[in-house]
């Protein structure tokens, strides 16, 4: 794989350089709006189409040191939490950038560490003003509006980014001047997407003028009735508001405005408002999970006729079936397990329709060889063959014989394996009428098992009149129509039992080479759901929390400037250190370039979702607004403002004829937070390293990253150290 | 056919101390160590170059395990640290630095190696009298009536891991609960003698470090299909356990060399399949209610069990073997043979537990004095550091329970040693020079390079260019910003000393470390009001530290006497 390097400045930190120059290949993927890039291996003529950072890491040559740690970081984030790992990248880069610039400035390292760190930590408890709790969200669940009935108005009536602008912004910028007139953005599939964020730029294309909306849009914009948003603020002794207008907690825990006319609380209690928040822009996808949860919540309600227990999404119990080379239109979700079997299976599937079938379940294979994990077979075993009897059977065969026999005895028509089935059994099973698929997924077993009372065992052997489940059906599914999923050649069949807790999602996609990316983006909006109902809370998204971070380190970098306070001594683990009196002098120097981190990160935001034409333009309009915001003496009511603005759609109608809804954009608050620490900690981490050893002997190839510098006389210690970090009086040049 | 080969000469070099190459390696190596030292050290990335995994640390047991080292001089002084490393867990880095510190200032002052030898050892007397002394100046008894003392000393040694990427709230979280920890390890009534239990880390990795918990009792990792089949546990008193040590997966286990030859029609796999269902039986008729097994349990066998209501438990794994058996009292059952009713064992209570992704086995014993320590860090190489902070910590508060000291960490123990040496030696050099027959001049060079080499490992905790002060009445540690001269004068810039006993507010004078002074008899005996009013000490653990330092002084001793080294190049 060929992979892009920038030249790697020799007399700075070369591991944060790396960091920074990984980083640079993911920017695109950064936003709602994701263009995709291809990977193409020259040696072998192969080419992949990915959109989403951990195919893009997969696809990378990552065996340096720091790559490998890169690797790790970004892959622990998706393991844990299927998102956030665009923003884990970005940031890694934007903050090694931050790194080496206070090194360059001569910050010491101890200093980057602990202010970095601690500016972090201070941010992350400011955000907190900008959580929306959700609360109850299934209690009062409208089973009449669902989301593709707000996404259709949602995407058709405004097709078009533009918003108009609000007063805290000068109108400095108008589109006219710049070369790209339009602004709608196209995904791949054709679609357009919009996506709702808080900074905009003042267009004033013509063609727009025309979008003139109808009054039953403008009702369906106030739902800002039933859109209340309650904030927690958590007073921080960071930050010490002395202006008037500023939020306080009241005692009952509400947030609210002093001086504003009304006092408002917000909370999150509409369900397709969360999932609209949450698409940010995907709304193929989330229409989907929406569906998918509405289906989960309903056979919940009907399991337990009066719900005791909350209703929680088990993400666990969907399952996706992809069909590549179908039309993107038919993508659906059905309760109980759709699965593809071979085209031969037609005639047994007809006869085995209409009628419930009994089900056992196979952990392992279903082979004669295999064997449950840790089991040794002895190779120096000989069977004595006593009589001159001639085999008939070869032990393959008698075995598939005894499976039969059993299913048969048990009158057992569907089993389902997990791991591989002998091509043997199947056939002969299908002779007898009998279907086995393999390869099913362990939640799908886990769900058969739970719905239709079988016991999932490892070996055929085990099974008895206990492991045998009942009641399941096997039907067609036809919801596609006979022309186009003849023309792929597959058969697709439903099996389901009552009250089974599994939903399938079926994603299609016209060109194969989409389908992967199509199920990436299905499970991020599934997880990003999943983790807000989970949290029970999300926040404001389209930028705000990073504008806050933002913001917020602003302020914080210019109170240590006029103040030299000493209350952040405490910032330093080693308070004994002439580091932690000397902080104040540094302090504000790393806060800032923490700071642009973050205005490197909106930057890219606005100008991959195309709000603003050049990365430049983007960060003139972030200045702009972090004036206002400074000036307006609380950031985050600033920002909870601007959000009124935007989401009552009532002062847009004074300013222009321009009226649209404009949904909330959410986004989810542990995965957020725990990616920005988690690209604190590998800058840090890099940060802090001052040399690479490697160990071992024998091998001859040395990293290419080393300078003249670092020929020393270390082979008769058999090892080879590098220093990463040049600093002219290290003990090693 | 055999072929003979003529055997090579041995390889014989005199002097290999004086070698330029043996010195530049020593250096290298000295460089490496120091650099890592303390909690502004830098951080080594080890890994192999092939893909392996990165290590980034900068623990001495980390980087001594990972460096391989040839030339003898090297291995020598690498094998006597990771010795004392494996036996006290801590002050490894000092242990080396001082070390290599001595053999550098040694060569350079040129005294017969018999001299210095001689002398060096009557100064380590010297410091290991004086530590261990009642008027020591630098040791604090523990006062266990209160954990602040214990809580400074692990906070110590959690904050010297830079590599563990903890904030300060995490590292007083983790802290307490490393602490916890060990005092569940105590048992809670002892006769005679204290038998300290275990403390087992279970790894979470990727879940937050706050998330990190300590529970009594032992917890058993079991996959999600695993806990579907457990029944809901029935309400008892208390739970019958058998603990196998020996496979149950059915397997014929170690045929021998040879082969076996068995008739057709005789399945070996069913015959031992037949044995293992024999011994559930037993199990079923000793009403035993939960089986865990080392190793794996046969499908079938896990199914006749839960069939009968047993928990069966398979691949624990060897590490746990031991507390499993302390918990449960039971005798880890080595055959499949019948077993005797004295091998179980048995367990107060029984839940499922679910922290982050992993659901949980939780063992909760009639008297505990295991704990399972859950511990959570975002990124594996950071998660391997901190795991390693806490086993070293854990260790280090039970060495301070048998030996109930603390020595003030921070450099402040190293400075005021060496300033207690330097008045020591100037105002009585008699008793030494009788004994050992060497000049004054040669005592007092001696006592220089010995004194400088502890003050360097205290100035090695400086990466970032400041300068290091001593005062002259404590002797201890100060840092200061880098150029300033007049910090000397200037106490306002000097806030706290390195261990955080003494603030700058009294009436102090300093000098550079790396100056000459006069010596100045530092002031000892510890008051202890002092000592009960400063919280956040800095704090060392006094076993390790001193046998750190006696290790370094005779390793040093070792290394300076060697006149020759033989190869055998065989």
């Amino acid at each position: 794989m060929v992979m892009a390097c920038r030249v790697i400045n020799k007399r700075r930190h070369v591991g944060l350089q790396q960091l920074s120059s990984f980083s640079g290949t993911g920017r695109t993927f950064l936003g709602p709006v994701k263009s995709s890039k291809f990977i193409v291996d020259e040696e072998h003529h192969e080419s992949i189409l990915i959109s989403s950072v951990v195919r893009l890491l997969e696809s990378l040559d990552l065996t340096s040191a720091v790559g490998q740690l890169l690797n790790e970081a970004v892959q622990t984030q998706n393991n844990t939490y299927k998102t956030g790992t665009s923003t884990l990248l970005f940031l890694v880069g934007a903050w090694s950038s931050a790194a080496e610039e206070c090194l360059h400035l001569g910050v010491p390292i101890s200093l980057i560490v602990s202010v970095m760190s601690e500016g972090l930590n201070s941010c992350i408890e400011e955000v907190v003003s900008l959580q929306v709790p959700i609360h109850n969200i299934f209690d009062h669940i409208d089973s009449t509006k669902t989301f593709s009935g707000l996404e259709t108005c949602g995407v058709s009536l405004c097709p078009f980014l533009q918003i108009p602008s609000d007063t805290g912004l000068q109108k400095v910028h108008d589109l006219k001047d710049v070369a790209s007139p339009s602004l709608t953005v196209y995904n791949l599939s054709g679609i357009p997407v919009r996506s709702p964020k808080l900074f905009r730029l003042q267009a004033e294309d013509e063609a727009n003028k025309n979008t003139l909306q109808n009054p039953q849009t403008l009702k369906k914009s106030l739902l800002a009735d039933s859109r209340c948003r309650k904030s927690i603020l958590i007073h921080s002794r960071h930050f010490n508001r002395t202006d008037s207008n500023r939020w306080i907690n009241k005692p009952e825990g509400f947030l609210e405005q002093h001086g504003a006319a009304t006092p408002r609380t917000y909370r999150c209690n509409d369900l397709v408002e969360l999932e609209m928040g949450l698409s940010h822009g995907d709304h193929n996808s989330m229409k989907l999970v929406d569906a998918a949860v509405r289906l989960q919540f309903q056979n919940a309600s009907t399991q337990q006729g009066n719900c005791t227990i909350p209703f929680m999404f088990d993400i666990s119990r969907i399952f996706t079936c992809c069909l590549p080379g179908v039309p993107e239109t038919f993508s659906c979700v059905c309760p109980g397990y759709i699965t593809v079997v071979s085209i031969s299976n037609t005639t047994l599937i007809k006869e085995l329709q209409n009628q419930p079938v009994q089900i056992i379940l196979i952990e392992g294979d279903l082979t004669e060889n295999y064997r449950h994990l840790g089991f040794n077979k002895a190779a120096n075993i000989n069977t004595l063959l006593e009589s001159m009897k001639v085999q008939q059977d070869s032990s393959e065969e008698q075995w598939t014989d005894y499976v039969l026999q059993v299913l048969i005895k048990f009158n057992v028509t569907l089993v389902l394996v997990q791991g591989n089935v002998s091509e043997d059994l199947i056939e002969k099973c299908m002779h007898s009428k009998r279907l086995v698929i393999g390869s099913v997924n362990s939640s799908v077993m886990q769900a058969f098992a739970e719905a239709s009372g079988a016991v999932q065992v490892a070996y055929i052997t085990q099974v008895n009149e206990n492991c045998v489940g009942s009641g399941v059906c096997v039907t067609f599914w036809r919801s596609i129509p006979s022309d186009v999923i003849d023309r792929i050649n597959i058969l697709t069949i439903m099996i389901k039992t009552e009250g089974i807790n599994l939903v399938t999602v079926v994603l299609t996609s016209p060109l194969p080479a989409q389908m992967q990316a199509r199920e990436d983006r299905f499970w991020t909006c599934a997880y990003r759901l999943y983790y807000a109902l989970r949290e029970q809370k999300v926040f404001l998204g389209g930028g705000a929390v990073e504008f806050l971070c933002l913001s917020h380190l602003q302020i914080l970098a210019e109170q240590s400037l006029s103040k030299r306070n000493h209350v952040c001594s405490g910032w330093l683990h080693n308070t004994s250190s002439w580091l932690a009196s000397s902080l104040a002098l540094y302090r504000s120097t790393v806060l800032k370039c923490l700071a642009n981190g973050w205005h490197k990160y909106l930057s890219a935001l606005m100008y991959n979702t195309a709000n603003c034409s050049s990365e430049l333009g983007a960060s003139t309009v972030i200045q702009q607004h972090l004036q206002s915001a400074t000036d307006s003496g609380s950031p985050s009511s600033y920002i909870l403002n601007e959000y009124n603005k935007l989401n009552s759609g009532i002062f847009n109608s004074g300013i222009s004829n321009k009226l649209e809804q404009i949904p909330s954009v959410y986004d989810i608050v542990a995965p957020k937070t725990e990616a920005w620490r988690r690209a604190l900690d590998l800058v840090l981490l890099v940060l802090q390293t001052d040399s690479e050893i490697i160990t071992g002997l024998g091998h001859t190839q040395i990293n290419s990253q080393e300078t003249e510098a670092a020929k020393m006389d270390v082979f008769s210690l058999c090892l080879h150290v590098f220093p990463l970090y040049l600093c002219p009086n290290f003990l090693f040049l | 056919m055999s072929r003979l080969e003529a055997k090579k000469p041995s390889f014989c070099k005199s002097e290999p101390l004086t070698s330029e190459r043996v010195r530049a390696t020593l250096c290298v190596l000295k460089g490496i160590l120091t650099s890592s030292y303390g909690p502004s050290g830098r951080l080594k990335q080890l890994h192999n170059g092939l893909g392996g995994c990165v290590c980034t640390t900068s623990q001495s047991s980390a980087l001594l395990a990972n460096l391989s080292v040839t030339h003898p001089i090297l291995k020598i002084l690498t094998t006597s640290m990771q010795n004392h490393v494996s036996c006290f867990s801590d002050c490894g880095l000092f242990t080396a630095i001082l070390c290599c510190n001595l053999i550098e200032n040694v060569q350079r002052i040129g005294l017969m190696p018999t001299t210095v030898i001689k002398l060096n050892k009557h100064l380590l007397s010297i410091c290991t009298s004086y530590l261990q002394s009642e008027f020591c100046g630098c040791r604090i008894l523990v006062d266990f009536s209160s954990t602040q003392t214990l809580l400074c000393l692990v906070r110590s040694i959690v904050t010297s891991k830079p590599a563990c990427m903890l904030t300060r709230q995490e590292i007083d979280h983790i802290s307490a609960l490393i602490l916890r920890a060990f005092l569940l390890t105590i048992p809670e009534n002892t006769k005679d003698c204290l038998i300290l239990g275990k403390s087992i880390i279970v790894p979470l990795k990727g879940q937050r470090v706050t998330d990190s918990t300590v529970l009594p009792g032992i917890l058993l990792e079991i996959s999600e299909v695993q806990l579907m089949k457990i029944l809901p546990i029935k309400k008892s008193d208390t739970f019958k356990v058998a603990l196998f040590c020996a496979s149950l997966s059915g397997d014929l286990s170690d045929t021998g060399e040879g082969t076996v030859v068995v008739s057709s029609g005789v399945s070996l796999e069913n015959a031992v399949l037949d044995q293992l269902l024999n011994l559930g039986r037993q199990l079923v008729s000793d009403h035993i209610d939960l089986v865990i097994c080392q190793k794996v349990v046969h499908p079938s066998l896990k199914q006749f069990l839960s069939m009968h209501r047993m928990i069966a438990i398979d691949r624990v794994g060897a590490a746990l073997m031991e507390p499993l058996s302390k918990v449960t009292g039971t005798q880890p059952i080595g055959s499949l043979g019948s077993i005797s009713p004295s091998s179980y064992g048995s367990v107060k209570d029984l839940c499922t537990e679910k922290f982050g992704f992993k659901h949980f086995l939780h063992l909760i014993p009639n008297e505990a004095t295991i704990c399972s320590l859950l511990l959570c860090n975002r990124n594996d190489t950071a998660w391997d550091e901190l795991k390693l902070t806490c086993q070293t910590a854990l260790h280090v508060l039970q060495l301070t329970i048998k030996e109930p000291s603390v020595l003030l960490g921070g450099g402040c123990t190293e400075t005021h040693l060496a300033a207690y040496i330097r008045h020591k030696i100037c105002n009585e050099p008699e008793s030494i020079l009788q004994d050992d027959g060497c000049t004054q001049t040669e005592l007092q060079l001696l006592t220089e390079a010995f004194c400088s080499a502890l003050e360097s490992v205290a100035g090695s905790l400086e990466h970032d260019g400041g300068e290091i002060l001593t005062d002259m009445k404590y002797g201890h540690f100060w840092s200061a910003q880098p150029e300033s001269p007049s910090a000397v004068d200037c106490p306002d810039l000097l806030s706290r000393c390195g261990c955080g006993l003494y603030t700058s507010q009294e009436e102090l004078r300093w000098s550079f470390l790396k100056s000459t002074r006069h010596p100045f008899a530092p002031q000892t005996c510890l008051p202890h009001e002092a000592v009960g009013s400063a919280n956040n000490l800095t704090l060392d653990c006094f076993t390790a530290k001193l046998s750190g330092l006696q290790v370094a002084v005779e390793t040093a001793n070792l290394i300076l006497d060697l006149s020759y080294i033989i190869e055998d190049k065989n």
